[in-house]
């Protein structure tokens, strides 16, 4: 198959700041990332010299297998986890600067609802909690009612977090995300528990909204079509020790439906992220 | 046809409410109201030919219908030297765990003797505190207040660490402090596990209060004292009303829990009806 446009990938270079993306726009540069875990007589490097370039806006995606290291890498950049050496910056600040002003929204893999508040009130909770802070983004902030009706939840706005289906809970959790207007998102697989066809409805209303809002997000995930439909920017990492292998850019036009879903164009990336997978599953070292 | 249907309807609606009306009335209430019943004629039959081992229901109802004043006014001072020594006791508790689940050193250094102070019998160290604090509530709020103190120290500390990772998570993501966790996440997570143990800690202090009335003798309030002076002088009546009031007692303070849980706690799943 000829290396169209789509599927022009670069080979991460070992060591340097990966400058294809460095544009000099004030984004989120992660710069020599290393995390060790150690459990009794046994060390394992988790995420091995990390070096990533996110632009303000972009939609960055890291896939890999289990065991690469994408959720440690991301929750080093949520502040969770401290790295052993190398650093993040968050548009300019430290990681737990970030935090502290609010301008990092977390989306865990499950929605992590608390079950005595309504849905309403569990989106209220970040603004409730560290209220004295700047807020996040420019300032503004959404009124829970208004996003929550915004997000197709108008009708259960008083409900439990028990009451609903496991997509409108994952959904309220991205609402939650959403309303103190983080300055970048991190989704850790957060619709892994869907089924398929609930999956792709929360694509596509999360496509909706990032592409309304211009949000910088990260997002993890495992699903190859799901990355492809989603991204900016592929991040292909390998595992043991966790490390990014390749660094595919998705020049495909959006919005990107059904139509663009079949096209050769689509495939020849879907192609190129499995190879990059399969070699590192071929090779193992 | 259509009014055939509607009445069809309204039949089945009626009979649903029958159905449940009977399934409330006569599955919840009959079994425990003849396994009651039994035992009242069981007692009553005993106690009619050895007099001198139990007193007839009777005698036992006419107590409360004679002097009820007494039992009122000894209910309450045992009542309050439960339930005020309760209170202190699981506060305390509440407050130690709060310490030992965000200090894990504290907890090293202070679960042994809370452990010690378990497993030592509260009953031999009821008459030494009597000794110390002398004849009034005092002594009793302590010897109810440790009785509840590791039960509810117990439950405090796995209720502080329910909370689900992710959530934690997300909390940390915000920058919340630990009052923040504390306050909106730990304390609400944590008490379902509250209430299990407040409904085990009231009825041990009643236990405790009791205890504590029994070693100060010569006292003469409370319920406790009031079965101590009884059995000396061997006043089976006395004794057993003195017991069905405590046993009353138990269970309406239970009952207080169990309401107070179906309240705070609808959006936990043990205070759903089985039946959904």
């Amino acid at each position: 198959m000829p290396e169209s446009d789509a599927t022009r990938v670069s080979r991460h270079p070992a060591k340097s700041t990966n400058d294809v993306y460095a544009t000099g726009d004030d984004g989120v540069s992660i710069s020599g990332i290393w995390k060790t875990f150690t459990t009794r007589n046994e060390r394992t490097v988790a995420v091995q010299d990390i070096n990533l370039q996110i632009r303000r806006g972009q939609f960055v995606t890291i896939i890999g297998p289990s065991g690469c290291g994408k959720s440690t890498l991301l929750r080093i950049v949520a502040g969770l986890l401290s790295p052993d050496c190398g650093s993040v910056s968050i548009f300019g600040e430290t990681v737990s600067h970030a935090a502290e002003s609010k301008h990092i929204g977390f989306v865990p893999q499950t929605p992590a609802l608390l079950p005595w508040r309504t849905v309403t009130e569990n989106v209220q909770l970040p603004l409730q909690v560290n209220k004295y802070s700047t807020s996040g983004g420019d300032g503004r902030q959404s009124d829970p009612r208004e996003l929550l009706e915004s997000f197709g939840l108008g009708a259960v706005l008083d409900r439990r977090p028990h009451e609903l289906s496991g997509g409108m809970q994952q959904r309220v959790a991205i609402a939650r995300a959403f309303v103190f207007d983080p300055m970048i998102l991190l989704m850790d697989e957060p619709f892994s528990a869907l089924d398929e066809f609930t999956r792709e409805a929360q694509r596509r209303g999360l496509l909706e909204l990032w592409q309304s809002n211009q949000k910088t997000v990260l997002f993890i995930t495992h699903s190859v079509a799901e990355a492809v439909e989603l991204s900016d920017v592929i991040v292909v990492m390998s595992p043991q020790p966790g490390r990014i292998q390749a660094v595919i850019p998705v020049d495909l036009p959006r919005p990107r439906g059904n139509l663009v879903e079949n096209s050769d164009p689509f495939h020849a990336v879907e192609v190129a992220i499995r190879r990059e997978l399969r070699r590192n599953w071929n090779q193992p070292e | 046809m259509t009014s055939n249907s509607g009445g069809d309807l309204r039949s089945a609606q009626v009979n649903a409410g029958r159905d449940r009306w009977r399934a409330l009335n006569i599955q919840l209430w009959v079994p425990p109201l003849v396994g009651f019943g039994l035992i009242v004629v069981v007692w009553q039959l005993y106690a009619v030919h050895n007099p001198y081992v139990i007193p007839t229901v009777f005698q036992i109802v006419d107590q409360f219908r004679t002097q009820p004043s007494l039992y009122w006014h000894d209910m309450l001072v045992t009542l309050r030297e439960a339930v005020v020594g309760a209170s202190c006791g699981m506060a305390a508790a509440f407050l130690f765990a709060v310490l030992m689940s965000h200090v894990r050193v504290l907890e090293r250094a202070l679960m042994p003797l809370v452990v010690v102070l378990n497993v030592t019998p509260i009953v031999a160290i009821a008459p030494g505190l009597v000794i110390a604090f002398g004849f009034g509530f005092t002594p009793k709020y302590i010897i109810a207040g440790v009785i509840v103190f590791f039960p509810f120290l117990i439950n405090s500390l796995v209720g502080l660490r329910s909370p689900d990772p992710e959530v934690l998570d997300v909390f940390t993501t915000l920058h919340a402090s630990w009052w923040e966790v504390l306050w909106r996440l730990e304390l609400p997570s944590s008490l379902p596990y509250l209430f299990a143990a407040a409904r085990i800690c009231l009825p041990l202090s009643l236990i405790g209060a009791v205890v504590a009335e029994f070693s100060a003798a010569g006292q003469t309030t409370g319920l406790g004292s009031l079965i101590e002076t009884a059995a000396s002088q061997a006043n089976l009546k006395i004794v057993y009303a003195s017991v069905v009031v405590l046993a009353l007692l138990g269970v309406s303070v239970t009952f207080v829990v169990v309401m107070l849980q179906r309240r705070l706690l609808s959006w936990h799943s043990s205070s759903w009806t089985r039946s959904q």
